[in-house]
């Protein structure tokens, strides 16, 4: 082998050397990232709870009711009790409310005898469809997404911001 | 561009100086690929370190979500399938590498002086090697790894004097634990990879101090070639050869959903990794008081031998036809490994009284029982006839308890006669008819049911290590306060809905516990008298209510199921669901096992794939193509080179 085509050859080695680590260096490279990236971009995923029958449900008459919400982040799951109030107007026409006045977060209670929603903390007043009917709340109660299915009623649970006339998801 | 910022880099830091000890030396003979096994080593070092810290993006070492969290990684994060499944075999590929460096090394004489410091560093990183193997197995929590460590922690007990303390060190308790994984943990993720980092710089200091050691015959020394970039190329056409590799086993022989780790379960055997297989095998020769010799002696003798090679060949003699001594052991050394190896593979545990047999869970004693009662003994668990009976506080309740049946004063013709047809002694009998049997089979059964309290004899479940409040008990009657009542909502879905449970063991567990009234691999067709069914329902095919394409849903409608129970509609069902997981009849783990054999009963594997990132077979295919691509483009580039000498 001559001096000058030993140069070559190694002038290619080198050359190819480098770009086969790179090539191999980058197919690596890509899951590596997708797998920081891509969870961390996907979007919440809703998912409702099983709430009611609504059969069971009264008419016309606000109830508190608890139901188990599944809890998932990443890999850990929980089981969470939760309480909503609802309120059924029609057979298939229900309202379901989050128990946190929009106010400042107090949880407010259902007066029977007044037809109205009070909270205790600073005398919010609702009514039984949850309209700001006297107090210092800045926005009517905040209902949740519901879902009916056959006889059932499911919900999805969310929390809201407080203070502030509109209703946002926190 | 690039030369400027070479130049300003160069003025503040050696950067030439540096590369010239990583890449400049002349290899006697020129390079070589039976050289690029140190380099492969390497690489697959750095394989598992970039793999390793990306695997703790998402593992929490915790024994309440170590599981969770990997099988997390493995199916619901895009491409944690590649990430753990490069690390599981990349950590094989390393132990196989090393050992296979270290062979060449020893064939070539390149032990010798002046290169002994090489060769004891390399051991060191050997050492270090199979402490990493044995600190990432149990790190997933589940059933290999959990018993691994049980088993090789308890090795180290049997160490005179000191093994408890050692043991009970490695453990961080005197059994295992939330310490044990944090130990092993930190042992697997900061101090032995520091330490391989910090041994793998002196390797290489040592190994460029005096280069490469070379061909052994004169001849062939004449010539020599540049590691870089003569030897480099090789490494990296190695490297990538290697990595093809594995992620053509990552793809095809992904490494297993061994099920969570479950410290009460009796059924699991447990076996080391098959690198500490020929230890493990060789354990078996010395039993008794001669334990410490296999426990102790072997390893400490391997090491001894290693360490002192150098020192006691050192002839300058390097061809290994003229080292006969030397070659023989060398030999020797690797065939008994490799035949141990294989013997420990195709092994089943508990042969021996060494320490890894005893370490396990208690299989229990059968002493007292006639070979036919003992067969009859086995018959009797893996009929499920424990879904019905209990024996010895443990079973179920469907059937009488026959802790003490051989006190029932019933004879041998009346056992027979029940288990050919159970109405014959009671019309309302729900237990199903066993004349199917061979003639065989039932004496061994009746010979086991007539041992039963007749002295002290162990019965069925006193050979389980649960605790006593695991029965392994199934079906209970529908009196059975844990049922609950008909109509009645079923709770939650428990822990186990969100594990992924191995599909085998399930199927033992679910031969054991639920067949008895599902059915042979629930196939259905067991009489519940008084449900409005008739039957017990078939789990082959489900209710379409409960199946789901979604492992994870579908696990969580049956999970329901197994937490809580449920009575069957009808007038009075004579069998009802158990509420197994309300009653801690089954562990959480156990159930999670159960359902991913029911989901692959109806189809749907509990593993599978959420967010792959890209299917395995296409990435291996998206490899191939790149790698096919990139060879054709470099041979493009060769020739070009050529056409301008």
């Amino acid at each position: 082998m001559t001096e000058e085509s030993s140069r070559t050859r190694r002038r290619f080695l080198k050359l190819a050397s480098a770009s086969l680590g790179g090539v191999v260096g980058a197919v690596l490279a890509i899951p590596l990232l997708e797998s920081v990236v891509t969870p961390a971009l996907r979007g919440r995923k809703s998912h409702f709870s099983r709430l009611a029958r609504l059969g069971d449900l009264p008419t016309g008459s606000p109830v508190d009711r608890t139901f188990a919400d599944r809890v998932s982040d990443a890999f850990i799951q929980e089981t969470v009790l939760r309480d909503v109030w609802v309120v059924k107007h029609g057979p298939s026409n229900v309202d379901v409310f989050s128990p946190i006045c929009p106010h400042l977060g107090c949880r407010f209670d259902w007066h029977s005898g007044r037809n109205q929603f009070l909270c205790p903390c600073h005398g919010s007043v609702f009514s039984m469809v949850g309209e700001v009917v006297g107090g210092p709340a800045p926005r009517p109660l905040d209902t949740l997404s519901t879902r009916i299915e056959g006889d059932e009623i499911f919900v999805e649970w969310e929390r809201f911001k407080v203070g502030i006339s509109e209703k946002v998801a926190v | 561009m690039f030369a400027r910022l070479r130049r300003w880099i160069e003025e503040r830091w050696p950067l030439s100086a540096v590369l010239r000890l990583g890449l400049d030396e002349d290899i006697p003979g020129g390079a070589s690929i039976a050289y690029s096994l140190g380099s492969a080593t390497l690489l697959v070092f750095l394989l598992q370190l970039l793999t390793g810290v990306w695997q703790l993006f998402y593992y929490v070492p915790t024994v309440d979500h170590a599981y969770d969290s990997l099988d997390y990684l493995r199916t619901s994060v895009p491409f944690g399938w590649l990430i753990h499944g490069l690390h599981y075999w990349g950590a094989n590929a390393m132990v196989i590498l090393a050992a296979l460096h270290m062979a060449r090394v020893f064939i070539w004489g390149a032990y010798k002086r002046p290169r002994e410091m090489t060769w004891l560093l390399g051991v060191a990183l050997l050492i270090m090697t199979m402490g990493m193997s044995f600190t990432g197995a149990p790190l997933p929590w589940d059933e290999r790894g959990y018993w691994a460590a049980e088993v090789g922690t308890s090795i180290a007990g049997t160490v005179p004097v000191v093994g408890n303390a050692v043991m009970e060190i490695l453990r961080g308790g005197a059994s295992m634990g939330q310490l044990t994984l944090s130990r092993f943990f930190v042992l697997h993720v900061a101090l032995i990879p520091g330490a391989i980092v910090l041994l793998i710089v002196l390797h290489i200091i040592a190994f460029r101090r005096f280069g490469s050691v070379g061909p052994w015959k004169e001849e062939k020394r004449i010539r020599s070639g540049p590691f870089w970039p003569d030897q480099a190329f090789r490494d990296v056409i190695v490297g990538m050869a290697l990595f093809l590799i594995l992620v053509a086993l990552v793809t095809y022989a992904p490494p297993p959903f061994a099920g969570p780790a479950d410290p009460v379960d009796s059924s699991f055997t447990p076996k080391p990794e098959w690198n500490f297989l020929f230890l493990y095998q060789a354990l078996k020769l010395f039993k008794g008081p001669l334990e410490p010799v296999g426990t102790v002696g072997i390893p400490t003798l391997s090491v001894l031998i290693l360490v002192l090679i150098p020192f006691l060949d050192r002839r300058e003699e390097r061809n290994p036809a003229r080292r006969p001594a030397a070659s023989t052991l060398g030999a020797l050394g690797a065939g008994a490994v490799v035949l141990f190896t294989v013997f420990g593979y195709f092994s089943h545990p508990g042969g021996g009284s060494g320490a890894a047999a005893s370490a396990g869970p208690p299989t229990g004693s059968v002493a007292g029982l006639s070979a036919s009662a003992r067969r009859g003994r086995r018959l009797f668990r893996s009929l499920g006839c424990t879904g019905c009976h209990a024996i010895g506080g443990s079973g179920g309740s469907v059937g009488p308890d026959l802790t003490n049946e051989a006190r029932q004063n019933r004879s041998r013709a009346w056992l027979l006669e029940q288990l050919d047809d159970p109405r014959s002694h009671d019309t309302a009998s729900v237990m199903p008819s066993f004349a199917s049997l061979a003639t065989g089979e039932k004496n061994a059964l009746v010979d086991y049911l007539m041992s039963l309290g007749a002295d002290s004899l162990p019965g069925v479940v006193s050979d389980s290590s649960r605790g006593p409040g695991a029965p392994g008990a199934a079906v209970g009657a529908s009196g059975d306060s844990a049922v609950s009542a008909p109509g009645s909502r079923l709770g939650p879905p428990g822990p186990a809905a969100s594990m992924i449970g191995n599909v085998r063991h399930g199927g033992d567990l679910f031969a054991g516990t639920c067949r008895s009234c599902h059915g042979e691999a629930g196939e259905g067709g067991v009489r519940n008298p008084g449900s409005a069914d008739g039957t017990v329902p078939a789990l082959d095919p489900i209710d379409p209510m409960l199946a789901d394409a979604d492992p994870r849903v579908f696990a969580g409608n049956i999970d329901r199921f197994i937490q809580h129970g449920s009575t069957p509609t009808g007038p009075a069902p004579s069998l009802s669901m158990q509420a197994f997981g309300d009653s801690h009849t089954l562990t959480q783990e156990e159930i999670a096992n159960i359902e991913a054999y029911v989901l692959s009963l109806n189809g749907v594997d509990r593993a599978s794939l959420e967010h792959p990132g890209m299917k395995p077979e296409a990435f291996l295919l998206l490899l191939i193509v790149v790698l096919a691509l990139a060879g054709v483009g470099m041979g493009g580039v060769w020739l070009r080179y050529r056409g301008t000498e």
